[in-house]
């Protein structure tokens, strides 16, 4: 594996940190939801990582300069029951007047975002890294 | 009381004479010989950074810093053979001038 | 006689500067609906486009599809922006150094 497909490996890293911090935003911000066009509340949604062979786009056959990336494998909606919650006067309250809130803990899912937003750092210091490291090869030529 | 300070030697190893050092003995074979030796290397740097930045365009997965290395052995080996070569073209003029 | 030494890294700086330009317009469309990211097939270019002739646009498979129909990826496209670059700087450093060599050959090493 070369030192520029490490870039790649680390760009796929980033790109996948991307995609989880979405999920974890839309979690947020849906926490309370209760209304869906699928029907019954909000669902949380998380990511599933899997390894995948990135192939540089410059490499000339799929074997050479290949690394090991991640990629975004699955993306799995939680299957829980809701939570209940008993408010009578609510709009989407059923017979019994209970209304099903999103199972969603707030607080887990801003530390989930942070430690997303630190491992996005650290592939993006990779990054700057590698790069230092082809520049100063080729400076040895200068 | 002070402690003697042995002064250190700082031993840089000298630097060898290339194998087309000018013999001016009679043994002409032999310097045509070792002369011909030298092309030969610096042909065959040559040649292996040429089939290094080949290797790493056609993406075949040839390191970047064997390349850098490869192409600057190249460089240095051709620069060392042109100065020795007009050193040697220097004596061999100093040579002819001189009175018998 | 010259077009031998620096005629491979040539081809590569083309196809390079070709590929830069459509990640460029990529980026800029990254916003727009519909819109999917470019690309040349740089090995295949490489190995047999004739000089002069411009290397053909293809889309990029295997991008995931956003839903308003782009599938621009900016870490793919910042990425390959910055990797042209470097390659680029190595190219040029190689023809330069190629070039040095004849040079000297030239002068006679006397550097006059």
């Amino acid at each position: 594996m070369s030192l520029f497909s490490s870039l790649q490996v680390s760009s796929s890293g980033m790109s996948a940190q991307r995609t989880r911090a979405e999920l974890l935003v839309q979690n947020l911000a849906n926490s309370e939801t209760t209304r869906t066009p699928e029907g019954g509340p909000y669902r949380r949604q998380d990511v599933v990582f899997s390894t995948d062979q990135q192939a540089s786009p410059f490499s000339a056959m799929f074997q050479n300069e290949v690394g090991t990336g991640v990629s975004v494998s699955d993306v799995v909606t939680d299957t829980r029951d809701p939570e209940r919650r008993y408010m009578p006067g609510h709009p989407d309250a059923d017979a019994d007047g209970y209304v099903a809130f999103p199972r969603i803990n707030p607080a887990e899912d801003m530390v989930d975002l942070l430690s997303s937003t630190r491992s996005y750092e650290a592939n993006v210091a990779a990054i700057s890294s590698v790069k230092d490291m082809i520049s100063r090869s080729i400076d040895i030529m200068r | 009381m002070s402690l003697p300070i042995a002064p250190t030697s700082l031993s840089i190893p000298p630097i060898t004479a290339p194998t087309a050092a000018p013999q001016s003995s009679p043994g002409g074979g032999a310097f045509q010989s070792a002369f011909a030796d030298a092309v030969s290397k610096v042909d065959g740097f040559q040649q292996n950074a040429q089939a290094s930045v080949d290797r790493f365009l056609s993406g075949e997965g040839e390191e970047l810093h064997h390349v850098a290395i490869a192409t600057q052995q190249a460089e240095l080996s051709f620069q060392m053979f042109m100065q020795v070569r007009n050193k040697i073209v220097t004596a061999y003029q100093q040579v002819m001038q001189m009175q018998v | 006689m010259l077009d031998g030494i620096t005629g491979n890294l040539e081809r590569y700086i083309d196809l390079l500067s070709a590929r830069q330009k459509l990640v460029a317009s990529n980026i800029a469309n990254a916003d727009t609906p519909g819109y999917k990211t470019q690309d040349i097939d740089f090995q295949f270019e490489f190995m047999s486009l004739a000089k002069g002739q411009q290397p053909q646009v293809i889309q990029s498979q295997g991008l995931p599809e956003k839903p308003d129909g782009s599938n621009v990826n900016l870490d793919r496209e910042a990425r390959l922006l910055s990797e042209n670059q470097m390659r680029f700087n190595l190219a040029s450093v190689l023809v330069k150094s190629q070039l040095k060599t004849v040079h000297e050959a030239i002068t006679g090493g006397s550097g006059s």
